[in-house]
Formats: C-alpha cells, sequence, structure tokens
C-alpha cells in the first residue's frame, strides 16, 4: 500500500498491515457469499414451515436470485466504467446484447467460423473479447467527447446497434423477438471435460438429488443459480483486483480531476479505452448467462436503452463508485420486482389470500379493494422503483453501499487525492 | 459606517479552505486596491462579497446591512457592479443587449445606455455588433460599461488589465479613472506600479488573509514589507 | 457463410434501386418527401425546442422530456374523446384541438415550474450526472402512472389507443394534392402550428427582457446572478415552458398517423428530442429547428425507401436517425450551431 522507497522493516510492518486489511476487507464478501449460498435451501425450508405464505410472498424465489445474479454482474460492469471514471456508458446495454447474442447465435450455428458445438465457457469468453474490441472502437471515437456529450454518443451507438439488431432477420425468424437458444444446453465449467461441467436452463440444466446424503435436493433452477454465481464471482474478483490495482487508481483519478491525471503524465485516453475494454467484456459475460440461463434474447431485453436505465437506476441505489453496490441495487430490484409480482409468490397473491373477502370487494370511489391491489401492487415494481430511485438521487446520493463505507470511512476513491498529491511532487 | 466592511471572513472551495479570516473595509467614493501573489484569495475575496461563493464563517456588510448568505442577485442589486476576470462578455448578444441585461428592469434604460455611450463613445458605434466581435479592449470597456449601469455605488474590478496591449491598458485606466468618479472600486490588480497609480488605499493578501494595508502613497514594490509577498 | 452473405445481399434491392431513382425524382415524389418530413419536423421540433431550451440556461438534460410529451398525449386524448362525438364537424373539431393544446400548455406549464422548484433546484450544485438521473426517474414514475391509470380505466389494452387517434377531423384526415403529389391534411396542419410554434418561442427570446436574460444566461448564468437578475426565476420559467411545448407536441402526436397516445411516448420521443437537439447543437435554437427539418426529412425519406421496397430493411428509418447523431457527435460535436466548448456541462 505504499511506494517502493519504504525501508525493509517498513515493508515488514506494512505486510502485516496489508494482510489484516486483507483479510478485513474480505470479511464483508465471504459474509455476502455465504448468505447467498445457504439462502435457497434456508428459503425452501421456510417454504415447509407455517410462515410459507409470508416467506413466499416477501422473500425472493430462484428465479429472481438468478435474475439478481446476472443483471447485478451487468450492473458491476456499468458501475466499472460509470462510476469510476465518471464517464457515464449510456449503450451499455449494447455489450450486454452483444454477450447474450453471440452465445445464442453460436449455438444455433449462426456465426460463420464457430461451430455450433463450441462449449459455452468458450463461446462466452470470446463473445466477451467480441465486446472488449466493440468498445475500443466505439470508445475512439467517444472518448474524444466528455460528460453529456459521451452519454449521447454511446446511446447514439447502442441505440444503432438495437435497431440493426431487432430488424435484421438473420438473426432470428422474427428479429423483434429475438432468437431462442436451439442447441444443446450450455454448460459452465472445463470446457471438454464433461464431469466439471454443469448444464444451465431453468428446465432443462442439471439436477442433484439427495446430495452428499443430506437429504438436500437441488434443482436444475438452483444447479444453474450455483453455476451462474461462481462465474459471477470471478468476474466480481476480477473487476474488484483491478480497481484496487495501479490501473484502477488511474481510473478514478480521472474521475477526480482528468487533467490533473493527464499533467501527472497518465495517458488517461488509453486507461480510459482500456477500463471501457473491461467493462464491456463483463457486460457481455452478464448477458452470455442471461441468454444461457433464458435459453435466448431479445432485443428489448438486451440492446435497448432501457436495460442500461436499469443498470443505471440499481448503481445508484447500491453506491456508484463502489462496485458491489450495484450488485445489492439489483438485489433490491429483483427483490421488489419478486414480491410486486405473482409469477413467484409475491404481494398481490398474498394479500389476496389473507384479506377477508368482505375488505376485498369493498368499494371505494367504484374501485373495489383487489382491483386496487390487481393494479397498484401486481407488476408494479417499476413504480416504486422510480420512487425510490428519486428519492435516492435526492437524499442518499452515495447509494447504499457507499453511504454505509462513507460511515465506515474506507473508500478507495478518499485516497487518492492524497496519493496524487505525492505522485506531483 | 464603512461602504463596505468584511469581518474575519473565511471562504472554501469545496474542501480547500481559500479565505482563512479576512478583514477590510471600504469608504465611499475610494480606490481600493488588494494585491497579491496568485492564488492567495484576491478574486475568491470579491466572490465572497457578491455572495458567489458564500463566506462559511464572518460577515459581509454592505451600506451597513449584513448581506452575508444572501443570494447573488440581490446584493448586486443592492448597488454593486462586478467587472470580471476575463471580463465574461454575453458573446452572442450585441453590446447593447449586454448593457440592457444589467440595467435593471425598472430603471430607464434609454438614459442608462446614454450615459455609459457617452462615458465610452466606441461602445456606441458598435452597438449591434456581437460583443464576442469586439476587440479585447473593447470587451473590457463593456464589461466596465455593464458594471456601472443601474447606478451601482461599488464597483468590483477584476484584473482589468489582464492580457491588453500597454496603450489599451490606458484606455482602460482612464476608463476606470472616469468610472472612480461616480462610484467607490475595488481592484484586483496583478500590474503592482498601475494598482499603486490608481489605488487611494490597498490591501496585501497572501494565504488567505490580509497582512499588510495602508494608503498607496509612496509605496513601491521595493518595500520591505511589500517585496517578500509579491517576490516568487 | 453463404447464408451470412446472401442475407446481407437483402438490404439493397438491385433492380428496385434503378427504377426508384427514375421515380425519386419525378416532382411527386419529391414534394410528398418534403411536406411530409416538414410535417414530421415541425412536430420533433415543437418537442424538442423545450429541451434545447433547458440545456442551454441550465446545463440540465432533461430525461423526463419523453414522459411530458406522453403526458400532453394522454391528457389532450381523454379532453378530445369527452369532447368530440362522432357527428363532430371538422372545423370545431380543430378549434377544440387548438383550446386542449392551449389548456395543456398552460397546466403542464404550471407542473413543469413546480417539478422544477420542488425537485430539480435542489441538486444544481451537484454534477450533471444527477441532474440526468433525476429527471429520468421522474419519467419513468409518469410513465409507470400513466400506465397503471390507462390499465385500471381499461383506456388502453395495446399499444394505439384508437378512440383518441380518431378523434382527428375529415379535413385532416384526407389527403390533399399539392404538386401533383398526395398529401395529409394532418401534416400541413403541423407545418402551421409548428411554424407558429418556432415564431412564438424566437419573439419570446429576442423580443423580451426575459427573453434576452434566458440567452444571456445560456452563455453564463453566474454572470447575469451578478448583474441583479434572479436566474433562478429564468430557470422555473424556462423548465416550465420546455414541459409545456413538450406536452403539446404530445398532443399532436394523437393525430400523428405514426404514432398516438401511448407510454411507449415516453423513451421514443425523449430519444428522437436527443438526437434533434444534438444534431442542432445543445442550447442552440436556430440549430434545433434546422435539426428537426434534417431529422423529419430523413424520417419520410428512408420510410419511404423502405415502403417502396428498394431497402428491404424495416428499421432503416430508425437506424439511420440514430446513426445522423452518432456522425454528427464525431465529426461535430457542438453540432450545426452550437458553442464550440464541448464537454464543459
Amino acid at each position: 500500500m505504499d511506494t517502493v522507497t519504504d525501508t525493509t522493516a517498513a515493508h515488514a510492518r506494512d505486510d502485516e498491515h496489508w494482510l489484516r486489511e486483507y483479510a478485513r476487507e474480505h470479511v464483508p464478501h465471504l459474509l455476502v457469499i455465504a448468505l447467498f449460498a445457504v439462502y435457497p435451501p434456508i428459503y425452501g425450508l421456510l417454504l415447509r414451515t407455517p410462515l410459507s405464505a409470508e416467506a413466499n410472498a416477501f422473500l425472493p424465489g430462484t428465479t429472481f436470485l438468478i435474475a439478481m445474479l446476472f443483471l447485478g454482474l451487468f450492473a458491476m460492469s456499468f458501475d466499472f466504467i460509470s462510476g469510476y471514471t465518471g464517464y457515464l456508458s449510456f449503450g451499455h446495454a449494447a455489450f450486454y446484447g452483444v454477450g447474450a447474442y453471440f452465445i445464442v447465435l453460436v449455438a444455433n450455428g449462426d456465426v460463420p467460423g464457430i461451430p455450433a458445438g463450441t462449449p459455452f465457457v468458450i463461446t462466452m469468453i470470446v463473445g466477451g473479447l467480441l465486446a472488449f474490441g466493440l468498445a475500443l472502437a466505439i470508445g475512439a471515437v467517444s472518448f474524444r467527447l466528455s460528460g453529456v456529450y459521451f452519454a449521447m454518443i454511446t446511446l447514439g451507438f447502442a441505440q444503432v446497434a438495437y435497431e440493426l439488431v431487432r430488424n435484421w432477420n438473420y438473426v432470428a425468424v422474427n428479429p423483434q423477438d429475438g432468437p431462442t437458444l436451439s442447441g444443446p444446453t450450455p454448460e459452465i465449467g472445463i470446457p471438454y471435460v464433461d464431469s466439471v461441467s454443469i448444464a444451465l436452463g431453468r428446465l432443462a440444466g442439471d439436477s442433484f438429488e439427495n446430495v452428499l446424503g443430506l437429504g438436500i435436493d437441488i434443482s436444475a433452477t438452483l444447479t444453474s443459480y450455483y453455476a451462474i454465481g461462481a462465474v459471477v464471482l470471478l468476474s466480481y474478483f476480477a473487476m474488484q483486483r483491478l480497481i484496487h490495482s495501479p490501473f484502477g487508481r488511474v481510473m478514478i483519478a480521472i474521475r477526480e480531476n482528468e487533467e490533473r491525471a493527464a499533467a501527472i503524465g497518465y495517458n488517461v485516453f488509453w486507461y480510459k479505452m482500456v477500463a471501457f475494454g473491461f467493462s464491456a467484456f463483463f457486460a457481455a459475460i452478464a448477458g452470455a448467462l442471461f441468454a444461457a440461463f433464458s435459453r435466448g434474447a431479445s432485443p428489448d431485453e438486451t440492446f435497448y436503452f432501457l436495460v442500461t436505465a436499469d443498470a443505471l437506476i440499481v448503481t445508484i441505489v447500491g453506491g456508484i463508485g463502489t462496485l458491489a453496490g450495484p450488485f445489492f441495487g439489483t438485489a433490491f430490484y429483483e427483490w421488489l420486482e419478486d414480491i410486486l409480482s405473482s409469477e413467484q409468490g409475491g404481494l398481490a397473491p398474498y394479500l389476496r389470500g389473507i384479506l377477508p373477502d368482505g375488505v376485498l370487494t369493498a368499494d371505494i370511489a367504484g374501485i373495489t379493494i383487489a382491483d386496487l391491489i390487481n393494479t397498484v401492487v401486481d407488476g408494479r415494481a417499476p413504480l416504486f422503483l422510480g420512487i425510490v430511485f428519486v428519492l435516492f438521487v435526492l437524499f442518499v446520493p452515495n447509494g447504499l453501499l457507499g453511504s454505509v463505507r462513507d460511515r465506515l470511512g474506507n473508500t478507495v476513491g478518499k485516497y487518492v487525492g492524497g496519493r496524487l498529491e505525492r505522485y506531483r511532487r | 459606517m464603512s461602504l463596505l466592511e468584511l469581518t474575519d471572513v473565511h471562504t472554501y472551495y469545496g474542501e480547500s479552505h481559500i479565505l482563512q479570516g479576512v478583514d477590510l473595509a471600504v469608504e465611499e467614493s475610494e480606490i481600493v486596491a488588494l494585491i497579491g501573489r496568485n492564488g492567495v484569495g484576491k478574486t475568491t475575496t470579491l466572490r465572497s462579497i457578491l455572495q458567489l461563493t458564500p463566506p462559511r464563517e464572518g460577515t459581509v456588510r454592505f451600506k451597513g446591512e449584513d448581506v452575508t448568505g444572501d443570494s447573488t442577485h440581490d446584493v448586486a442589486g443592492r448597488g454593486i457592479g462586478w467587472v470580471p476576470e476575463e471580463r465574461r462578455m454575453f458573446g452572442y448578444l450585441t453590446v447593447e443587449e449586454n448593457v440592457r441585461v444589467a440595467v435593471p428592469p425598472e430603471a430607464d434604460f434609454e438614459a442608462e445606455r446614454e450615459y455609459v455611450f457617452d462615458l465610452f463613445p466606441d461602445l456606441e458605434r458598435f452597438r449591434e455588433k456581437e460583443a464576442r466581435n469586439l476587440s479585447g479592449g473593447q470587451q473590457q470597456m463593456l464589461a466596465i460599461a455593464r458594471g456601472m449601469v443601474g447606478n451601482n455605488d461599488l464597483l468590483l474590478v477584476d484584473e482589468p488589465s489582464e492580457g491588453l496591449a500597454p496603450l489599451i491598458v490606458e484606455q482602460v485606466v482612464d476608463a476606470l479613472r472616469e468610472a472612480s468618479a461616480e462610484t467607490t472600486l475595488v481592484l484586483v490588480e496583478q500590474n503592482f506600479p498601475l494598482a499603486m497609480d490608481l489605488a487611494d488605499r490597498f490591501y496585501l493578501l497572501d494565504h488567505g488573509t490580509v497582512v499588510e494595508s495602508g494608503a498607496t502613497d509612496g509605496v513601491t514594490a521595493d518595500d520591505d514589507r511589500i517585496r517578500r509577498y509579491l517576490s516568487a | 457463410m453463404i447464408g451470412f452473405g446472401s442475407s446481407l445481399a437483402v438490404f439493397v434491392d438491385a433492380p428496385l434501386l434503378v427504377d426508384a431513382f427514375g421515380r425519386f425524382f419525378q416532382p411527386d415524389t419529391l414534394a410528398r418527401l418534403l411536406v411530409e418530413g416538414l410535417g414530421k419536423a415541425a412536430i420533433y421540433f415543437i418537442i424538442a425546442v423545450g429541451l434545447t431550451l433547458v440545456f442551454g440556461l441550465m446545463g440540465v438534460l432533461n430525461f423526463a422530456h419523453g414522459a411530458f410529451a406522453m403526458l400532453g398525449a394522454y391528457i389532450g386524448g381523454v379532453l378530445l374523446v369527452v369532447g368530440i362525438s362522432s357527428t363532430t364537424g371538422s372545423g370545431v373539431r380543430i378549434l377544440l384541438f387548438i383550446a386542449v393544446a392551449a389548456v395543456i400548455f398552460a397546466l403542464l406549464t404550471a407542473f413543469g415550474s413546480a417539478l422544477e422548484v420542488g425537485l430539480v433546484r435542489p441538486i444544481y450544485d451537484r454534477t450533471p450526472m444527477y441532474q440526468i438521473l433525476l429527471t429520468f426517474g421522474v419519467g419513468l414514475i409518469l410513465e409507470e402512472t400513466a400506465r397503471i391509470l390507462t390499465s385500471a380505466r381499461g383506456i388502453q389494452p395495446e399499444p394505439t389507443w384508437t378512440a383518441a387517434a380518431s378523434t382527428i377531423p375529415a379535413v385532416l384526415d384526407a389527403r390533399y394534392s399539392i404538386l401533383g403529389a398526395n398529401i395529409r391534411g394532418f401534416y400541413l396542419f403541423a407545418i402551421a402550428a409548428g411554424a407558429l410554434v418556432a415564431v412564438a418561442v424566437w419573439a419570446f427570446l429576442t423580443r423580451t427582457l426575459y427573453g434576452l436574460y434566458i440567452r444571456a444566461g445560456s452563455e453564463d448564468a453566474e454572470m447575469v446572478e451578478a448583474l441583479g437578475i434572479d436566474v433562478r426565476k429564468a430557470f422555473t420559467i424556462v423548465f416550465g415552458l420546455g414541459t409545456g411545448l413538450a406536452a403539446v407536441g404530445g398532443v399532436f402526436l394523437i393525430w400523428d398517423p405514426t404514432y398516438g397516445p401511448s407510454v411507449l411516448l415516453n423513451i421514443d420521443v425523449l430519444l428522437y428530442a436527443f438526437v434533434v437537439v444534438v444534431i442542432g447543437g445543445l442550447g442552440s435554437f436556430k440549430g434545433t429547428l434546422a435539426a428537426a427539418v434534417i431529422v423529419g426529412v430523413t424520417d419520410s425519406l428512408t420510410t419511404w425507401l423502405f415502403n417502396t421496397g428498394i431497402v428491404p430493411f424495416p428499421g432503416l428509418s430508425e437506424v439511420t436517425i440514430f446513426l445522423l447523431l452518432v456522425i454528427t457527435l464525431v465529426i461535430r460535436p457542438q453540432g450545426l450551431y452550437g458553442i464550440e466548448e464541448v464537454g464543459g456541462h
């Protein structure tokens, strides 16, 4: 954590300190990972207790958990560039779309030169590299601009891609709905080694019964959850290492004061380009996971502006420039979606179940309570999220994680000012 | 009662503590120069007076009234004109429109216009020209004119000679002298001899506080008390 | 490989192209494309001009702008449906439409002003990103509220609300022959309205004291404040007017053959308005006017190219328009008439 000119003794002391800090830093990580690992079985158990109605209504179901994972990764990749360099990537959905479409097109044998049977993991990484390259191409012309102009040009690129994909009948019979994955089930694991590969998918994936003789069944959905979770976790640690590396410090320096970073002698253009490339790479990984799990992709779920907007919203709610924050923001969003939709439990069926009929049919100005539940609660997550979002922008601009870290005082960005001052001398 | 009085003014830009307790007083119809090296807080002092960068501590009194924390247009409306660094013309507005913005809606625009055009005949010739097409000297004249209309009792002038050729500087100095006949002047000026020549009194700033002050008569850059703050 | 290549060839149909080339230079085709393009341009202009004024003065890129147009379309639609019966004559319909536009302008101007004071004002001192975020959130809430209300009232099962669109009077729905071209009356009506709005806004900016303050404030709001003018009041007024104008544009979309009231307007309109103001130069009135014409004519030209089958790519119009945005930002980021210091805001 310090310059190389330090004495050996100081080094030793520093190392010890560094280790302790490392451990301390990772305690929250371990807690979160453990929580996500044990949650599904606990959720499963709760559904068999008298509290099942409440659990079903107020706790997120597995489908939403999986969405949390890949959307969370996408939001983190968005924060990686937007939160750490200060350049709002308003076309980030394009990279997510590239990752998603690439998986489906390869699996369907529609990409020239890449056979349909290519293992998912390889396709996913190639798709990520493709997005990396696309980001460099877009960045080459976009990083001459800043502020709203950068946001606008990246948005423009993404919309061009969106309209192309949406109307190009090569990618799907009905391009507006997008292609479905018709090949074999995508597997996460070591390519070509069957025993360490896990098939993904809600219905078609691998499932395990009576794991380790503990009487725990792991459904296909749950298997996908752990496999996707592993990829997301790896991606998170990769991004986290990047941000804590000297490279990441330059990214933050660019955000804080680009002119100064340039004056110190950094080639800020290439730092921005590479950072953009990495964020695109991980966005494409997220897209690939999404497409593999849902066995298809549609333009509106991938390339569209609102996909970026969702990432932006959860990034603000979770805490911009905190990397993990957007993941928690996504978790919050998916939880809200689950509660407010009736796909897996949710508030509306719960209320309909526990409220007596007399209340449900009570008439208020021509609308019954049941109608009210149907229209104001069921499927209304975007409305409440919008309200939460505006409140956060106004009153909690640092987001959930940002505010917590402010209390504890250890956001990386805080150190940078002093660090740069030192480099100037 | 002084026209303008700053008491223990502390002003910050974000976390940087720029003014660290500035005290100064300006009497009616005098010319006061603020001098000091770059970055000691001269411009910030002017911005603090106008509440463009409101002080966190201390008070600014104008005509005996505490204006600290008031909104800028309010403070300006009490009779303070501002001729900012780099002039800040409305480049896409004509000369006349630039003057018009500065004249309060309730004042008589025609009269005010005649008043400044009499003072600066050059501006009258270019009244229909967009301000960005004026020369640097003409723009400085316009900036001063813009600060003077609307019956201002105090004019804050920031670096009026900056970036101008010597001949033009002379015109600007003349214009400032004309202005000083009508109003009180607070002048921030890098050109030390020029500042001493124009002003009646001076305040020397260093690290956000006033370190020297007094009458300008006979003060030269060789004075020990001046030199050690001005030389790099 | 073969499938890939042949699918690319589908983008342009060669024999048709030659044929179309001939047809394109016939005066009736040219006239029709131009007039329809101007009709579209008029509506784009009415919507986008508020966006550019708000950005010019306050540096706020208003992401709720599309939602304001959507509100105008819905509220206007309700008023028109209530006020117009199948027996209402064309003249009365048009008069009612104008009255509705005026009411909505007043209503939404007030709404926008309140929004500025209540929500936008507290965050002027933050980075521009937060203003984007806030306005986007407001747009989202408005969109969802509209979705809830329209679905609860059973007004709108799916995208187009035909009851509102069908209040269009026969005279505007009919086609007229101009230079041998068949042109829908609505486009002529829109051109007249667009011209009127352009003149009104231009007169406000250049002939009134407030307009002067707004033009000065667009260059340097702090300087205007330091000259004794309450710039925040100007902010409120401009945000209100921008909101009102967007809503009036929304009212026109009710009768527009390609739109009609819908929650989708929030984003669709927003993105097109962005294209227009960026091409014209953010903050420039003149630029917005010119860019609206460019986008409108491009829209009608590319739609024609697709409809005639010359370019059998359904997204041609959208792709071209977003490409225009990207190309403008690459070669001339300040837009046609923008001030050259780009990126400062």
